[in-house]
């Protein structure tokens, strides 16, 4: 078990740089999910810590020891890939013993090993089929039951169930968290799916263009997003967005957006918007945080575009003034496209955001 | 479409073409196999088509050849299938391994020392033969040794000039390939005996053909081994990387056991190269050595078209092809790659 400290690596293909320099702690034992849309350099960096990509500056330590320039053999981490990446001409035995049979372990210690992996991820009866001859799902699990004997200082995870159909993805998605909770190694692992990182995380790290945008544990991510972007990407449907301005009306804050919203602000977020008056903000509500009943609170008036009735609820998804606009509405709620609805929303759920540069107002 | 969907006179009219085209195929096979049964009238009469009815088959050909009434067989036979064997396992191997270098790991050749090589080697051979008067062949180590390591040495400047990368270092490779070979055979041939003259007897040796094979057959390795092993995923080997296994452990525990198919396949056909070869062999051995194919060639020279010995020989020369490509065929199915990823 170890740490893991970046400090300001960077990568660079060419003059292309993908990483600005990024400092990040991981410490000893946690679960850290690096999750972000394609192309923003979470797998980069995993595969920087794992050493199978040089980094083109900055230092990287894994527990007191300088790994910058070691070979990945030797920073004794463990990697499961997304292609589960098995050799395909070995037994399932010979799969997890090998890197143990290439390090010279005694044998009856491997076949220790080999079999206590085997037994905490339900390979028993599997050990000598090959590859080619198990599902997805177990495949993904030879590949841990190969981590797993390694035993790391750091076990990474690089969209290891991306393969598997939705319904595995959550039974495995479970028996990683419980491997965590039993081996209580450090883990980083990389996603791009903001379910996945909020379910398995102590800590999530929202990457953008080789920038963490926040790091912080799942449920700050969502309660209290540093910024427009993390709002967006974490939630799912993603959290709704209108552009307007904060005016000051007869002496009390007021939100002016378009489709008719207009509404006064609470009282407890005054302080943070007073300094805002005049000026462009947006505004953002989750679609779990609206509803179209008991009209009290503000609402948007949406054109609706199309209806997913998902059973507990149902989604309109709509435009308010060409802005698209997820509302959930009760179960069994019937709209044709075309149809113009009120939106309503809860006050104390607002989340604001300055125009520019996007950052939350708190 | 598949002839399988057919149906009706269709399906008939497939099968008849197809028939046609096996015939057609197999008749030059069929033709030597009986000609070697037959007696020398049964040949020069006219066309004789089936044994027994038209001709009276006889082993004539058969005894004459395997009691070495013609050349030395035996002798010939083995010496064809040691270096045969020999060479294509060794130049398999080693192309895979240029293959993989070739694949995984990017080079990058300065035009310039290439260019200073060539002028190195040439010039200091000249200068060693004609103006310091050493032996053609001491020279010519000399000055080749010496201009490989200039040669690399100097690609580790920054030379102005082009840069060549993997691409075109495969391209080098083929374009061995692609001059006739007599240019090679004689410039071997003379390179050699001038080993000779220094002690190291090439010529009519199992070492001098087997390199020469070697040698000549890398190039089609090579370009084979590239396609089959940029196919391999590259994230099982970074799997081994993470756990500590050696490079060339995960080469050979690893990348030659997952290019199985391709690894039998070139194999398959730098065997038919160095068991059919005929120019070379030709060239470099005269009696130990002698191959095969030399043997069969001399046939028609020594008593003129005697048609029934040329064909107990080629027969002799085609089978083992035949239950090589037939036992190795089913180890070159594909698929052995299931399971590696997704």
């Amino acid at each position: 078990m170890a740490n893991i400290t970046l400090s300001s690596v960077t990568k660079s293909y060419g003059a292309v740089e993908v990483i600005p320099p990024m400092d990040l702690e991981i410490e000893e034992g946690e679960f850290v999910v690096l999750v972000g849309p394609s192309g923003c350099g979470k797998s980069t960096t995993l595969r920087m810590i794992a050493g199978l990509e040089t980094q083109s500056g900055g230092t990287m330590k894994i527990g007191d020891r300088d790994v910058t320039t070691l070979r990945p053999g030797l920073r004794n981490c463990a990697m499961v890939f997304q292609s589960y990446a098995l050799y395909p001409h070995m037994s399932v035995r010979d799969n997890i013993g090998y890197g143990m049979k290439v390090r010279g372990v005694a044998k009856p210690e491997a076949e220790a090993a080999i079999a206590n992996a085997a037994r905490i991820l339900n390979l028993t009866d599997y050990l000598d089929r090959k590859p080619g001859a198990l599902s997805g799902g177990q495949r993904q699990r030879v590949a841990i039951g190969r981590a797993i004997v390694r035993d790391p200082d750091v076990f990474l995870f690089d969209e290891p169930l991306s393969n598997l159909d939705a319904k595995l993805r959550v039974e495995m998605r479970v028996e990683i968290k419980q491997l965590h909770r039993r081996l209580k190694t450090t883990m980083v692992y990389v996603t791009h799916d903001q379910v996945e990182a909020m379910t398995m995380a102590d800590r999530v790290v929202v990457l953008r263009d080789g920038v963490i945008e926040q790091a912080a544990d799942p449920i700050t991510l969502y309660e209290r997003p540093a910024n427009q972007f993390v709002a967006g990407f974490i939630g799912a449907p993603s959290m709704n967005m209108l552009d307007g301005q904060i005016e000051d009306i007869d002496g009390t804050l007021h939100f002016c957006g378009p489709a008719g919203v207009q509404f006064a602000l609470p009282k407890d977020r005054v302080p943070a918007l007073i300094s805002y008056v005049g000026q462009p903000c947006v505004m953002g509500i989750r679609p779990e945080h609206t509803f179209d009943t008991g009209g009290t609170g503000p609402s948007v008036e949406i054109e609706v575009v199309d209806i997913e009735p998902l059973g507990p609820h149902t989604m309109l998804i709509g435009l308010a003034a060409g802005a698209k606009f997820t509302g959930q509405v009760a179960a069994g709620t019937r709209a044709e496209p075309g149809e113009r609805r009120q939106i309503h929303f809860d006050l104390d759920k607002l989340h604001f955001f300055r125009a520019g540069d996007g950052r939350a107002i708190r | 479409m598949s002839v399988r969907d057919l149906s009706g006179n269709r399906r008939w009219l497939a099968f008849g073409a197809l028939c046609l085209w096996f015939l057609f195929t197999i008749f030059p096979l069929y033709w030597v196999a009986i000609t070697s049964f037959k007696a020398p009238p049964d040949v020069v009469g006219g066309p004789t088509y089936l044994p027994f009815v038209d001709f009276q088959p006889t082993i004539k050909a058969w005894t004459d050849l395997l009691s070495g009434l013609r050349g030395e067989f035996y002798s010939n036979f083995w010496s064809s299938a040691i270096v045969a064997v020999s060479s294509a396992m060794f130049a398999t191997l080693l192309g895979a391994m240029a293959a993989y270098a070739l694949v995984r790991f990017p080079f990058k050749v300065r035009l310039l020392s290439g260019v200073l090589f060539f002028v190195v080697a040439m010039g200091g051979f000249l200068l060693g033969r004609d103006v310091l008067g050493i032996a053609p062949a001491s020279a010519s180590i000399i000055a080749f040794t010496g201009a490989l390591a200039l040669s690399v040495f100097a690609n580790r400047f920054p030379l102005p000039g082009k840069v060549l990368g993997n691409d075109d270092i495969v391209f080098w490779f083929v374009s061995q390939r692609l001059f006739p070979p007599i240019v090679v055979a004689f410039a071997l041939f003379l390179l050699y005996t001038e080993m000779g003259k220094l002690g190291f007897k090439m010529t009519d040796t199992y070492l001098g053909l087997t390199l020469a094979y070697v040698a000549f057959s890398l190039p089609i390795v090579v370009w084979l081994m590239r396609d089959f092993i940029s196919a391999l995923p590259l994230e099982v080997e970074e799997a081994a990387m993470v756990d500590n296994v050696p490079h060339w452990r995960i080469f050979f525990g690893i990348v030659l056991p997952m290019s199985r198919p391709g690894l039998i396949a070139t194999f398959v056909i730098t065997l038919a190269f160095t068991w059919n070869e005929f120019l070379f062999a030709l060239f470099l051995t005269n009696s130990e050595w002698q191959t095969l194919p030399v043997l069969i060639a001399g046939q028609n020279s020594q008593r003129g078209d005697e048609w029934w010995a040329i064909s107990a020989a080629a027969l002799v020369a085609i089978v083992p092809m035949i239950i090589v490509a037939g036992l190795l065929g089913r180890l070159m199915r594909s698929g052995l790659l299931s399971g590696a990823v997704k």
